[in-house]
């Protein structure tokens, strides 16, 4: 059920723990030899042609103000990880795919010859660098100021890193020349190149630059992510969607046949990657039976004492009326003794202002006696006890002025005791009919279940098309030329002109108006009223249930999944495999990430940027149009080498995908071979190296002399440089 | 020759007044007082030149290249009256080798699965695989499917 091996953990990223490490210059102090770097835009390597692997590290760097201490600092690469404020003053070289930010560039080179441990007070070693295929001359001129003016380099060696890598991999015997044929395709952060080689020489007048590069990729994953998972608790960010493209995307080897499969919504499931981000259980505190049973035990204690309590208050209260009571009855009693005189002094002073005042409150002690002792002996007060009325049928001249307003009172309390009383018929008649209707509906069903099940079930059906059609008018009338909003528009005018003629008519004819003598005629202004009467809908929905309630009590081939409420919120079988969901609550399933039709679709686009809104020819397409510049055999000398090189070539797949997608272009006896760089992130700059350490080195670079009188943007036209701005 | 392993201290003795406190890890990572001595002192970086936009940029190797190539053809048109040029010269720049448009036949896919979709919603105008896609674009808010719009990269003109 749960496929657990599709689930891929999101690495935990952790802080760089290792600042910068200085080499010791003393090796390579004086010994001239050149100095490499691959200026990439997403990874700046640098080191001596001697050492096997580059320094290498993040191509950025991030001027920031340390808050707390207020000192300045400067952070290369991952460095600027360590301090949180500094990632968005990041700068970085290279803006897309061409070298721009020269004080980006002069920070990050400072760091590389630091880090290289130079001391001396010019950097006194040939340097061979990378350059973007036809370079804005503009980047040129700015590196070239730099490496000569800044720091003081005798020479400066221009590559383009596709052909470096290419060198690497195609190295001639020492003193025979450079002569491989190929096709390199170059994969960049920020663009794609092709670039066809022959006799060793790169043919950059026929190179073709696709705009769409590995950063692209990854942004175009992550938009796709963000529109599938719109509230995703965790923060998704480009260095995620990175992560995921390099680990669970791959080129299909024909993109239409895959999408095919996946409609299926098994397969579609079965093709899922699903990403766990890091999470955080809630912390629950496991309560042990007993601990429950305790805390219980305790509630139940302190109830009974709260219970206690109010009970002894309460009888305090009615110890203290009784006395009190008493009391009064006492004093009572003195007044047939005592004389007049002294009878209103007692009660002045006892705060009656007279003999009622007295009665009354003696007799409301006495009624509140009665009631707490009745209460206290736990019987219930019987108000069906029909209270007697001895005044009412009395006639009014036989009686007095109190007994009059006595009368009165009774008359009243009659009155609405027999409303009460009549209330009280009304409702168990009703509770009857009900009964019987039950009774009689039972009956129907135990006589005819089936009959009885049907019967309820178009009752749901014609409420469920009732809701559906007045949801689907709601959705009519937010269109303006829909048939619902145009007849609604229709019946206003038809109001609106009945109410100008109505008077003239009237004048005219003496005729009534006659809306409304039908009740039904007030349904025109329910029926041009665009909230939907929300009372229709709640009744519909309640009877609805009571429906669905009774068929879920008997029938039993009704179960939930025939209601109302799941078949609305039923999501179809495609799009639940799509994009699964997770309970409420479950915080594990909620930080998930389902890739399916994305694993393929992203890496797609590199032969269809169109895909995602850039309208260029992929690689597949840009190949072709290279090959129409070519001679047949050139191009069979082209395709039996097609060199992949460049991080992001390492997607999985590619070399099918490209097979697939190059065979029908070209003649069936020509034998195509892909084949990929022995180490695609490493091998522009080991070709470099290599190639520095050849004779043929010192003819392509660009001397200080040379420099000097040339300017910034010339260099020498060799297999591995630019044309533009060469000699 | 400088004093060797004069400059292996992480932090230079900047101005002496340095307060004992543990420095965070990112003033372990900072480099901005690690010493330079390889750079030429008397270097001023042309400001005006190193602010210039990519838009900039990319204009002037544009218009450079035009003039060059207009250079080059009277040049040859003065020596050798009759040549077709149009050939001859090609400096490929960054403008040049840039990629056409996408040529190859559309094709449509589900702006919501990537599926394929044969069809497309006119409300919306967005392409959907099947009736239950359908139902639950029926269903996005007017803003979500601009946003699915534009990773496609159509962006509704606003009427």
């Amino acid at each position: 059920m749960d496929a657990t091996e599709n689930i891929v953990r999101l690495p935990i990223y952790s802080l760089p723990t290792q600042p910068l490490q200085q080499q010791l210059y003393d090796p390579y102090r004086d010994t001239g030899v050149p100095l490499i770097i691959d200026n990439g835009a997403t990874t700046l390597r640098w080191g001596f042609a001697t050492s096997s692997t580059p320094f290498s590290g993040q191509n950025a760097i991030a001027k920031y103000k340390e808050r707390k201490t207020n000192k300045p600092l400067l952070l290369f690469g991952e460095g600027i990880d360590t301090e949180s404020g500094a990632r968005s003053q990041a700068r970085a070289p290279w803006e897309g795919d061409v070298l721009l930010n020269f004080d980006a560039l002069e920070n990050a080179l400072d760091y590389a010859f630091i880090q290289l441990g130079i001391d001396t007070p010019t950097i006194n070693h040939p340097v061979f660098m990378t350059e973007r295929i036809a370079t804005p001359l503009h980047s040129r001129a700015l590196t070239s100021e730099l490496m000569f003016e800044l720091y003081s380099v005798p020479s400066l060696t221009f590559c383009t890193d596709g052909l470096a890598s290419f060198y690497q991999n195609h190295r001639p015997q020492p003193g025979t020349p450079f002569t491989s044929d190929g096709l390199v395709l170059s994969f960049n952060t920020a663009s794609t190149s092709v670039i066809p080689i022959l006799n060793g020489k790169g043919i950059l007048s026929h190179a073709k630059r696709i705009p769409w590069g590995a950063a692209h990729a990854s942004d175009y994953l992550l938009k796709l992510i963000q529109l599938k998972y719109p509230n995703f608790p965790s923060k998704i960010g480009i260095p995620q969607t990175n992560w995921m493209l390099q680990s669970v995307c791959e080129f299909a080897p024909d993109y239409p046949a895959k999408l095919r499969e996946l409609q299926d919504p098994i397969k579609l499931k079965a093709s899922e990657r699903i990403v766990q981000f890091p999470f955080a259980l809630p912390v629950q505190d496991e309560k042990s039976e007993e601990e429950l049973a305790r805390a219980a035990e305790r509630r139940r204690e302190q109830g009974r004492k709260l219970q206690e309590i109010a009970a002894k208050n309460r009888m305090e209260k009615l110890a203290q009326k009784e006395t009190d009571l008493q009391y009064l009855l006492d004093l009572r009693e003195a007044r047939s003794t005592d004389s007049k005189r002294e009878w209103a002094s007692k009660l002045q002073s006892e705060g009656f202002d007279s003999d009622t005042a007295l009665d009354d409150t003696i007799k409301k002690l006495e009624l509140y006696v009665k009631k707490a002792r009745k209460k206290e002996a736990g019987e219930a007060d019987e108000p069906m006890e029909e209270p007697s009325f001895p005044l009412i049928d009395t006639p009014d001249a036989d009686l007095d002025e109190e007994q009059l307003k006595d009368k009165k009172k009774q008359k009243l309390i009659k009155a609405g005791w027999e409303a009460r009383m009549r209330a009280r018929k009304e409702k168990e008649r009703e509770r009857e009919e009900k009964e019987r209707e039950e009774k009689r509906e039972e009956e129907e069903r135990l006589a005819d279940l089936e009959g009885w099940a049907s019967h309820l079930r178009h009752q749901q059906q014609a409420l469920m098309s009732k809701i559906k059609a007045r949801s689907r008018r709601k959705a009519a009338l937010t269109d303006r030329k829909s048939a619902a909003a145009q007849a609604r528009m229709k019946n206003i005018a038809n109001l609106a002109a009945d109410d100008n003629k109505a008077p003239k008519k009237k004048r005219k004819t003496g005729g009534e108006d006659m809306f409304g003598a039908d009740d039904a005629d007030w349904q025109i202004y329910r029926k041009i009223s665009i909230t939907a009467p929300s009372s229709d809908e709640e009744d519909d929905i309640t009877q609805l249930q009571v429906i669905e309630n009774k068929l879920l009590a008997h029938d039993p081939t009704f179960t939930d999944q025939n209601t109302h409420a799941f078949l609305t919120t039923q999501r179809s079988a495609l799009l639940s495999a799509f994009r699964p969901t997770y309970e409420e609550g479950d915080i594990e399933g909620h930080t998930r990430i389902h890739l399916s039709v994305e694993r393929w679709r992203v890496p797609e686009t590199y032969f269809s940027p169109n895909m995602a809104g850039i309208d260029s020819a992929g690689i597949d397409e840009s190949i072709q149009n290279i090959f129409n510049r070519f001679s047949e055999s050139e191009k069979a000398r082209l395709v039996k080498n097609i060199f992949l090189t460049g991080t992001p070539s390492q997607l999985p797949g590619i070399i099918p995908r490209l097979h697939n997608s190059l065979r029908p272009i070209l003649d069936p006896d020509i034998p195509i071979q892909i084949v990929r760089a022995a180490d695609p992130s490493l091998d522009a700059w080991k070709g470099m190296a290599s190639f520095s350490q050849t004779p043929e080195a010192a003819t392509a670079g660009v001397t200080r002399a040379e420099y000097d009188e040339y300017g910034p943007e010339r260099i020498k036209r060799w297999w591995g440089g630019n044309w533009n701005g060469s000699v | 020759m400088p004093p060797k392993g004069g400059f292996k201290k992480k932090v230079a003795p900047s101005d002496g007044t340095v307060t004992p406190h543990v420095p965070s890890l990112a003033e372990q990572f900072s480099y901005l007082h690690n010493p330079r001595p390889f750079k030429n002192p008397n270097y001023t970086k042309n400001i005006n030149r190193r602010a210039k936009n990519l838009k900039t940029v990319l204009g002037q190797d544009r218009e450079r290249d035009r003039a060059e190539r207009e250079r080059r053809k009277q040049e040859i048109l003065e020596t050798q009256p009759g040549f077709n040029v149009e050939d001859f010269y090609e400096v490929p720049t960054y403008a040049l080798i840039e990629s056409p448009p996408y040529l190859m036949p559309q094709r449509h896919f589900c702006d919501i699965t990537g599926l394929e979709a044969p069809y497309t919603d006119p409300a919306t105008g967005l392409r959907y695989h099947d009736k239950s896609v359908y139902a639950a674009i029926q269903s996005l808010s007017p803003s979500t499917v601009k946003e699915y719009l534009s990773a496609r990269g159509v962006n509704s003109i606003v009427k």
